[in-house]
């Protein structure tokens, strides 16, 4: 027994020992940072983390990647977080063990993802941008080059476009309007909804009625937009909503509640927006950002980190926490940006020729973090 | 809180249990007197909105808001109350109607081309889907021994995963006729369609539940499947058939979902599990199976939806709003499991 006990602890101990060898050896390799050489072409894949692929965003997200791959020619793989953080994390370490070098893209689930994720990055020698969510005091520039940049549109800005298009569009005569923010906590959705209230402090007669969060979801927007009508009735004069996905549920159950007067503002401007646009719903204004064009800049400023056509130690701040341009549109002139959806890959072609940051429609056009209006 | 009443669910009599073929009106009046916890719970409810909401609760058009929120979580209680019954649970609602619902929306004339095949074929081919994700779940859970729970918790994930490859990563796909999208709303006799249908729904499982041989079977698996088993009962069958049904049921209000966005969606049934597995135990079904019925689940959802249109109307921030609903089901089952709670009883 005691011969058979002393083995297993020299088992344990040896086995402790080469673990901690080995995470030195990484952590050695991979925590070099600065000194890294440029990597090979042949070395990389390319790999987007996405919160997952039945929302009409995160699709698009997965299309612009597809076409950077392709005109790269570097081979793409998806990660579908399902949601979660935990699923999230776990297939970006399975995919960093896999051996090649890693050029990531992550929209992440919550911003609290941020740090692991971009530590574990660091640890295996790949580069990341991470797009939307990361916790405001964690810098690009602190943690090293492995972690490229951090990239999102304005959501204040979002929401003072369309706070000033309702505001607008209702008139002096003003009225009321239904809130309908994303999930809580989502800093997204807290930024935009922040924005839209600075922007109708101009317009005193536009009151809102109430805040209804519709959790990103078309079915929520619809069955609030329900409650609300039932609730407010005739004083209900304009619905503004996160994105577009929850209007849609609002401007279906508007239609089936027979109220045409009523207006929508929202973010997004989704291929249906456009045809209801088209239909004369009156949707007065809308933000133009594309999923294609966050994960293609995203991938693509990873990959320059990667071959060295940056110099992430040399980057400006603003470059590695970044807003990116964001259009306020209207019915008038939505077009000028819609275009840009017909051809995918001849515009993946521009952000090639232009770099990451100077590709229109959408160029850098400021530093984060965001900060909300008082 | 209030409203639930402790004891209000005390469970059926035998005489509901295993209902005789021909009830007599003794036997119906006794179900009502055994429901009036949960009806008097809901009229309470309703006074107390009514007053809190003067001006709003008791509105055409808030009722109306009402039974067409209804009417999904009614036709899904149908199905998930004749499985509760024999003592299983069906936790796949949510990937069905997923791939129930973007079934149907991609037979129908939609946004991504083609005209479709109609709305009957649509219909009758989506919950074929559902049904044969049913099939699976029965199948699975009868011959190979593997408990309901973790077998439709697996179907779930197989529905969404179906219904994710058909939404693909192409544009949502809008149905395009608009009577299709106005019909559920549109009102029937000053009442939504859709409610309508629902109550078709409830009265043919209720009718289903109250007279015929599979119902009884049913109830006799979930009050003690080893004496069902031992007197002959095709113990195997009639969970395979319920399963089938139930699944049928979700794919049912996975269309209607569907319908009434306008639109297909992988996620179009999301929350649908919580709300009906509460309103069917809530209504006085015990999860172990044998007692309960669908009337009182479709009661149970009443209650819900009006609980929740209320506590909205009322003012009560979204931030409460979801732990009020956790609550009042924790409370609602304590009440019904109140007269069981003897000292040898085992709860699992």
């Amino acid at each position: 027994m005691a011969v058979r006990t002393r083995r297993r602890l020299a088992a344990a101990a040896l086995a402790a020992a080469v673990s901690i060898g080995l995470t030195a050896c990484t952590s050695t390799s991979g925590g070099s940072g600065g000194t890294q050489q440029p990597l090979k072409k042949e070395d990389l894949v390319l790999v987007a983390s996405v919160i997952n692929t039945t929302n009409p965003y995160m699709a698009s997200m997965i299309e612009g990647s597809k076409a950077l791959s392709e005109k790269l020619g570097i081979p793409l793989k998806i990660v579908d977080s399902q949601g979660s953080s935990q699923t999230e994390i776990s297939q970006i370490q399975s995919i960093l063990a896999q051996g090649k070098k890693v050029v990531l893209m992550v929209n992440t689930v919550a911003s609290s993802d941020a740090p692991p994720i971009v530590n574990a990055v660091k640890a295996a020698g790949g580069y990341v941008v991470i797009w939307w969510n990361k916790p405001d005091n964690l810098e690009p520039w602190n943690v090293g080059n492995n972690f490229v940049a951090f990239q999102k549109y304005s959501g204040v800005e979002s929401g003072q476009c369309n706070g000033k298009s309702i505001g607008d569009a209702l008139g002096p005569a003003g009225g009321g309007v239904i809130m309908l923010p994303g999930v809580q906590d989502s800093t997204t959705s807290q930024t935009r909804v922040a924005g839209f209230k600075d922007a109708l402090k101009a317009y005193p007669s536009v009151k809102v009625l109430e805040e209804r969060p519709a959790n990103w979801d078309q079915q929520k927007g619809f069955q609030e937009t329900q409650t609300m009508l039932a609730k407010y009735g005739d004083q209900v004069k304009a619905i503004w909503a996160a994105d577009d996905a929850m209007m849609l549920g609002a401007i279906e159950a508007v239609k089936q509640a027979n109220r045409p007067d009523i207006k929508f503002a929202s973010d997004g401007i989704y291929p249906p927006t456009i045809d209801y646009i088209k239909q004369g719903v009156p949707i007065v204004g809308e933000t133009f950002h594309r999923g294609y064009m966050a994960a293609s800049i995203g991938l693509f400023t990873a990959y320059q980190a990667a071959t060295g056509a940056l110099d992430v130690s040399k980057m400006p701040q603003e470059q590695r926490d970044s807003l990116f341009k964001l259009a306020c549109v209207s019915p008038q002139n939505y077009q000028d940006y819609t275009k840009y959806d017909s051809n995918i890959p001849g515009w993946v072609d521009t952000l090639i020729a232009n770099g990451p940051f100077k590709t229109e429609p959408t160029p850098l056009v400021g530093q984060g973090p965001e900060k909300l209006p008082s | 809180m209030s409203p639930i009443k402790a004891g209000s669910s005390a469970g059926t009599t035998p005489a509901e249990a295993a209902p005789a073929a021909t009830p007599s009106l003794a036997k119906r009046l006794r179900f009502d007197v055994k429901s009036a916890g949960e009806l008097g719970a809901f009229v309470v409810l309703i006074v107390v909105f009514a007053i809190l909401n003067p001006s709003t609760f008791l509105t055409a058009k808030n009722i109306q808001t009402i039974l067409n929120q209804s009417a999904i979580p009614l036709i899904i209680a149908v199905g998930a109350t004749l499985v509760i019954l024999m003592g299983s649970i069906d936790l796949s609602v949510e990937g069905v109607m997923g791939a129930a619902g973007m079934t149907f929306v991609l037979m129908s004339a939609n946004s991504r081309g083609g005209t479709g095949y109609g709305v009957v074929v649509a219909l009758i081919v989506a919950v074929a889907v559902g049904m044969v994700l049913g099939l699976v779940s029965g199948l699975i859970h009868t011959r190979l021994r593997v408990p309901s729970f973790i077998v439709t918790l697996g179907v779930w994930y197989v529905g969404l995963g179906i219904a994710t490859l058909l939404f693909g990563t192409e544009q949502i796909p809008f149905l395009t006729s608009d009577s299709l999208k106005a019909w559920p709303t549109s009102l029937t006799l000053g009442l939504p369609n859709s409610f309508w249908l629902a109550v078709l729904l409830v009265l043919a499982g209720a009718a289903v539940g109250r007279y015929t041989r599979l119902a009884r079977w049913t109830y006799a698996i979930g009050n003690n499947e080893q004496i069902a088993l031992g007197n002959g009962i095709p113990v195997a069958r009639v969970k395979v058939i319920n399963f089938v049904g139930a699944a049928g049921c979700s794919a049912f209000a996975g269309v209607l979902a569907s319908i009434q966005i306008g639109a297909g969606s992988a996620t179009v049934g999301v929350g649908s599990l919580f709300l009906t597995i509460a309103a069917v135990v809530i209504g006085g079904t015990a999860l172990s199976g044998g007692k309960g019925g669908i009337l009182r689940s479709a009661l149970g959802v009443l209650l819900l939806t009006t609980l929740n249109n209320g506590l909205i109307l009322s003012g009560v921030s979204p931030n409460i709003q979801s732990g009020v609903s956790g609550v009042v089901l924790i409370a609602a089952i304590i009440a019904a499991a109140w007269p069981y709670r003897g000292r040898l009883r085992v709860s699992k």
